[in-house]
C-alpha cells in the first residue's frame, strides 16, 4: 500500500513547502534579533559611558573615507537626471523650474538615499564583515569572558558614528547633486546657470531640510545597527561571514526603502 | 574553587553534555579529555557564561574567571598592549582609573610572566601563534582571575612550543594559585601540567583520576584514549 505522507515528501511541493517555512522563519528570526539589539543599543547609549576615541576613528572611517564614493554617485544621479529632463522642461517653456525641480529631488529623496545606498555597499559591508570576522574567531567570546558589554563595546561607537556623520554626508552629496544638475542642464539644455539657481531657492524648504536631516540620523541609525547585528550573529567560519555580510548588505536595503516610504507617507502626504 | 553539579546541556535535539559532576579544588588543574564534539568546550562555556546550561549548577569562587581561547582570540585591531590591557581600561565594574604608567607597569609584568618582554607595540598579526597564545595568557591574568579556563592552549602548536605552552601553565598556577582546567587532546599536556584528569564521552564523565591512573589504562575509556586505538567502546567514526 502507498504511504500518502511518505510519498508526499518525496514531491517538489513539499521542498518548496519546507524551503517557504524555513525562510519565514529565518525572517522573523531575523527582524527579532535586530529589534532587541536596537533597543539594547539604545539602552547603552544613553546610560554607558561613551568612548568618544572610538566614535571620532568610527566617524572618520563612516563620512570622510565614504565621501568621494557618496558624493560621485548623488552628483551622477544629477547629472543623469538633470539630462535627461532639463532638455524636455526648457521645449516646454518650463525652465524657470528646472532647477526648483533638481533640487527637490535631491534634497527630499535621491541625496539622502543614494547616500544610503552607498554608505551600505561601503561601509554596512565592512562593518558587517568586521564584526562577523570578531565573532567567529572568538574575539566577541573574549569580549564577553573579559566582562565588558560587547553592546557598548562594539555596537555604540558604531551606531553613534553612523548617526552623527549621515546627516553630513546628505547635506555635502546634496550639495555636490545641486550643483552637478546645473552643469548638466547647462550642458544638456542650455538653461543659463542663472536661470537655474533662480529657481533653486524654490525648492528649499526648510521643513524638508528638517525632516532629511532626522531622517539621515535614522538611516545612519538603521545602516550601522543592521550591519552590526548580522555581524554580531554569524555563525562558522569564513562561509559565516559571507552570509552574515550579505544578510547586512540585504536587509540594510530594504530597511532604507521601507524607511523612505514611512517618512515619505508621514511627512509629505 | 570550581564545583559543576549535574550540568545538563542540549543543542537541539542532541545532549552534548549529560549529568556531568566534577570538582576542581583551590590551586588545582583538572585537565578534561574526550573525542572531538564530546562537550568539553561547551562545559568551558558555561563555566565563564558564554552559555546557559539547561539544568544543574556551576559554582567558582568569588573573583573573576578567565579564558585563554583555543586560537588566541587576541583583538586584532589592538596591539599587545592594549589587548592585556582591555580589561583594565574597559570594565565598567573596575573603579580604579590606571594612569598610563601604572597600566605599562602592570602591562610590562605580565608580559614578563609568560617570557615575552618588549613586545608591547606589536599587532597580533605580527606574532607567531605561540606568542599569540602566550600573550592571550597574560591578558587573561591580567585582573588576577581565580579561576583560569584553557580551551585547548597546545592545538596548532609545534611540540617545542607546546612544551613552553605547558610551562607557562605550570608557572601561573604557581603564580595565581587560581583553579585551573585545561581542555586538551595532548598526552603531554595532561601528564605536564595536570593533577587530576576527566574524561568525557557523549557528555557523560567515564574516567575521573590522575595521570598516572590514566596512563596505567584507569579503564577501558581511558585505555582507548591512550592507545589511540579505534576498537574499544568510544565509537566516533559510527556516530
Amino acid at each position: 500500500m502507498i504511504d500518502i505522507r511518505k510519498t508526499f515528501k518525496t514531491t517538489a511541493t513539499y521542498y518548496l513547502i519546507r524551503l517557504f517555512r524555513s525562510q519565514v522563519q529565518d525572517f522573523f528570526t531575523n527582524l527579532g534579533e535586530v529589534s532587541i539589539m536596537s533597543v539594547l543599543t539604545i539602552i547603552n547609549l544613553f546610560k554607558g559611558k561613551i568612548k568618544w576615541k572610538e566614535v571620532i576613528y568610527q566617524c572618520y572611517r563612516f563620512g570622510v573615507t565614504s565621501l568621494p564614493i557618496t558624493l560621485s554617485i548623488v552628483g551622477m544621479t544629477s547629472v543623469i537626471v538633470a539630462t535627461q529632463v532639463a532638455s524636455e522642461m526648457v521645449k516646454q517653456g518650463g525652465e524657470n523650474f528646472v532647477g526648483m525641480m533638481i533640487t527637490m529631488l535631491i534634497i527630499r529623496e535621491a541625496g539622502i538615499i543614494m547616500s544610503g545606498f552607498a554608505i551600505i555597499s561601503m561601509i554596512g559591508s565592512s562593518l558587517a564583515s568586521e564584526v562577523a570576522t570578531m565573532r567567529v574567531t572568538e574575539q566577541i567570546d573574549a569580549i564577553s569572558v573579559l566582562k565588558v558589554d560587547p553592546i557598548r563595546y562594539l555596537f555604540v561607537p558604531r551606531v553613534l558614528s553612523g548617526m552623527l556623520m549621515m546627516p553630513l554626508i546628505w547635506v555635502l552629496s546634496s550639495l555636490i547633486g545641486v550643483l552637478a544638475g546645473s552643469f548638466a542642464s547647462n550642458l544638456a539644455s542650455g538653461l543659463s546657470y542663472r536661470a537655474y539657481f533662480d529657481s533653486v531657492w524654490y525648492g528649499i524648504r526648510i521643513y524638508d531640510i528638517n525632516v532629511n536631516l532626522l531622517k539621515a540620523v535614522v538611516y545612519g541609525f538603521t545602516i550601522a545597527l543592521i550591519c552590526c547585528t548580522f555581524g554580531y550573529n554569524a555563525k562558522g567560519g569564513a562561509k559565516g561571514v559571507g552570509i552574515a555580510t550579505t544578510k547586512a548588505v540585504v536587509w540594510s536595503f530594504v530597511a532604507l526603502v521601507i524607511l523612505d516610504m514611512i517618512f515619505a507617507v508621514s511627512f509629505f502626504f | 574553587m570550581i564545583k559543576v553539579n549535574n550540568l545538563v546541556k542540549k543543542f537541539d535535539k542532541k545532549t552534548v553534555l549529560d549529568d556531568l559532576s566534577f570538582e576542581v579544588a583551590d590551586g588545582e588543574t583538572l585537565a578534561v579529555v574526550g573525542f572531538s564534539g564530546s562537550g568539553k568546550s561547551t562545559v568551558l562555556k558555561i563555566i565563564c557564561n558564554l552559555l546557559t546550561q539547561d539544568s544543574g549548577t556551576v559554582y567558582t569562587s568569588e573573583g573573576d574567571v578567565a579564558m585563554v581561547f583555543q586560537y588566541s582570540a587576541l583583538f586584532d585591531s589592538l596591539n599587545v598592549f592594549d589587548n592585556i590591557a582591555f580589561a583594565l581600561t574597559e570594565r565598567p565594574d573596575i573603579k580604579k582609573k590606571y594612569s598610563k604608567s601604572e597600566l605599562c607597569e602592570i602591562v610590562s609584568q605580565k608580559l614578563k610572566l609568560v617570557g615575552l618582554s618588549g613586545i608591547e607595540d606589536k599587532y597580533p598579526s605580527e606574532l607567531s601563534g605561540g606568542m599569540q597564545k602566550r600573550v592571550s595568557f597574560a591578558r587573561a591574568i591580567v585582573t588576577e582571575p581565580k579561576t583560569i579556563l584553557y580551551d585547548e592552549p597546545t592545538a596548532g602548536l609545534d611540540p617545542i612550543s607546546s612544551t613552553l605552552i605547558e610551562d607557562y601553565i605550570v608557572r601561573l598556577k604557581e603564580e595565581t594559585h587560581a583553579s585551573s582546567i585545561v581542555v586538551t587532546h595532548q598526552m603531554s599536556t595532561i601528564t605536564r601540567t595536570a593533577d587530576r584528569v576527566l574524561m568525557i564521552y557523549k557528555g557523560k564523565k567515564v574516567f575521573e583520576g590522575t595521570p598516572e591512573e590514566m596512563l596505567n589504562y584507569g579503564n577501558e575509556y581511558t585505555k582507548q584514549f591512550v592507545t589511540a586505538s579505534l576498537h574499544g567502546p568510544m565509537q566516533m567514526l559510527a556516530e
